[in-house]
């Protein structure tokens, strides 16, 4: 059954949000519409838009105009509704307002995500952030609690430090607590680039440290 | 007519974490392919932004894919970085139980020279080429020579295909011979600088321009600034054009698809 498809059954069976976009049914317009989830009392008053790909321009600013390159930030914007024709239009959607989210909960459900840990995935980097690998237990720690609090991203962390350090408690692991269960996860199934980069950056500071003392 | 129909494309592109035009041509590169009615499903996957690679796997449908990378040459990202993140061991690879075809990058078909002097044509149409030097403008890398020749090449190709500017040079970010330097190479009262990227992001909006010496600071990005209609801009004695760089190029949709067409008469 194609992707589009599990969507639509999943929906009519009362799924109806998706982070921050709140998934309707049947309303009077469209079979399917998306909002703000903060939204779904102002719906009359909101700025409409039937074009699918309109999710892309809502999605890419803040309210202060700056670029939204984490989709999972807590940052979307509000004041819109996208009516959609139907379930394939509904997924092309909601990818582009969480890419890949909906298939990574799919895949999830079937039990064949893979997960990668931090230090594998820091281990197969070239280039410039090949030094990434290098950083230590304590300071990957730390960044992750950091860089993936639920301030910065929602997504819901699946992966370790590698298999036999996991990651310590923190609010970057405590997503999965605010989620209900007619809410599509968000999941984080390897580290992003992002936290890559910013590894590197540690990582590197942690050297020029050593060499300084 | 090859049959298609049950197959999806990705297409990969580089993406910012800094920018957000970075990604804007590879969407509408995806959007003319999806026009045309070939393939059962469109994707998009980026090296900086989101969908990752990995994560691009988990919107597909169809069991067989065809990989283009939207770069301007074969390189780092084609021939290591995209290869390494899909876990590709080859032209074709079985991934998770998908037949994955890995195709050539737009950058290498034949009609980029023409896409590049598109570029001249639309923001120079009526400068004096034999009074003008083009410079064509790359990256540059330590990391892989494709890069640097695939500039070197287009810079050759413009100036056997247009004999009346008076010099046609390659030119680079971050190696010789350095685009900050252009005026030094600029017999010309004129010159015409075209960006070799995909996308108007953060090199061609915002770093060259300071290179080049009409910005004083890397500043807003593109789309929040007028940088392509304030041509020519007077610096250092010169009259210059600078062009946005060949993403937004129409054309680029067909050659993604013809890359597809490429890999199958070389592969299958």
């Amino acid at each position: 059954m194609k992707i589009s498809q599990r969507l639509s059954q999943a929906v009519q069976a009362k799924v109806d949000r998706i982070g921050q976009v709140a998934i309707l049914t049947d309303t009077q317009s469209s079979p399917y519409a998306l909002c703000h989830q903060q939204d779904l009392d102002l719906i009359d008053s909101l700025t409409v838009h039937r074009d699918p790909f309109a999710a892309r321009e809502i999605a890419k600013l803040d309210d202060e105009g700056e670029f939204r390159f984490l989709k999972a930030a807590l940052n979307l914007k509000r004041g819109w509704l996208l009516l959609l024709a139907d379930e394939e239009e509904l997924r092309q959607a909601l990818d582009l307002f969480y890419p890949a989210a909906v298939g990574l909960w799919l895949a999830r459900e079937d039990g064949r995500l893979h997960v990668q840990n931090l230090r594998p995935k820091l281990k197969r980097q070239t280039g410039m952030y090949r030094f990434a690998h290098t950083i230590s237990d304590e300071g990957a720690q730390a960044l992750v609690a950091k860089e993936c609090h639920p301030e910065n991203c929602s997504k819901m962390i699946l992966w370790h430090l590698d298999e036999e350090v996991p990651l310590k408690e923190s609010p970057a692991l405590c997503k999965e607590e605010n989620q209900s269960a007619r809410q599509i996860p968000l999941l984080c199934e390897e580290a992003c680039n992002h936290l890559v980069s910013q590894c590197r950056k540690v990582a590197k500071a942690e050297a020029d440290q050593a060499k300084a003392l | 007519m090859t049959d298609l129909s049950h197959t999806a494309l990705l297409i990969v592109g580089h993406g910012s974490t800094e920018n957000p035009d970075s990604s804007g041509p590879y969407f509408d590169h995806a959007a003319a392919v999806r026009e045309k009615g070939l393939f059962a499903e469109v994707h998009l996957a980026f090296w900086k932004e989101e969908p990752s690679l990995r994560e691009a796997f988990y919107m597909i449908d169809a069991e067989e894919i065809y990989v283009v990378p939207d770069f301007i040459s074969e390189g780092y990202f084609t021939q290591e970085v995209i290869p390494r993140e899909l876990e590709l061991d080859g032209p074709t690879t079985v991934v998770h139980g998908k037949t994955v075809h890995y195709c050539p990058p737009v950058g290498i078909h034949p009609t980029m020279t023409t896409i590049l002097s598109r570029r001249v044509e639309q923001e120079a149409p009526d400068i004096r080429r034999e009074d003008t030097t083009l410079f064509v403008v790359g990256h540059g890398t330590a990391l892989n020579d494709n890069t640097t020749r695939a500039v070197k090449d287009q810079a050759a190709l413009l100036a056997e295909r247009f004999p009346e500017f008076a010099a046609v040079h390659p030119t680079f970010m971050e190696q010789e011979m350095f685009i900050e330097d252009w005026d030094k190479h600029c017999e010309t009262p004129n010159a015409v600088v075209v960006p070799f990227f995909i996308a108007d992001g953060l090199h061609s909006y915002q770093d060259i321009p300071v290179l080049l010496g009409f910005e004083e600071d890397e500043g807003l990005p593109a789309s929040q600034k007028d940088i392509f209609r304030q041509n020519p801009y007077q610096i250092r004695g010169k009259t210059l054009y600078y062009t946005s760089a060949i993403g937004i190029e129409p054309a680029l949709g067909e050659v993604i698809i013809d890359q597809v067409h490429t890999f199958r008469e070389n592969h299958l």
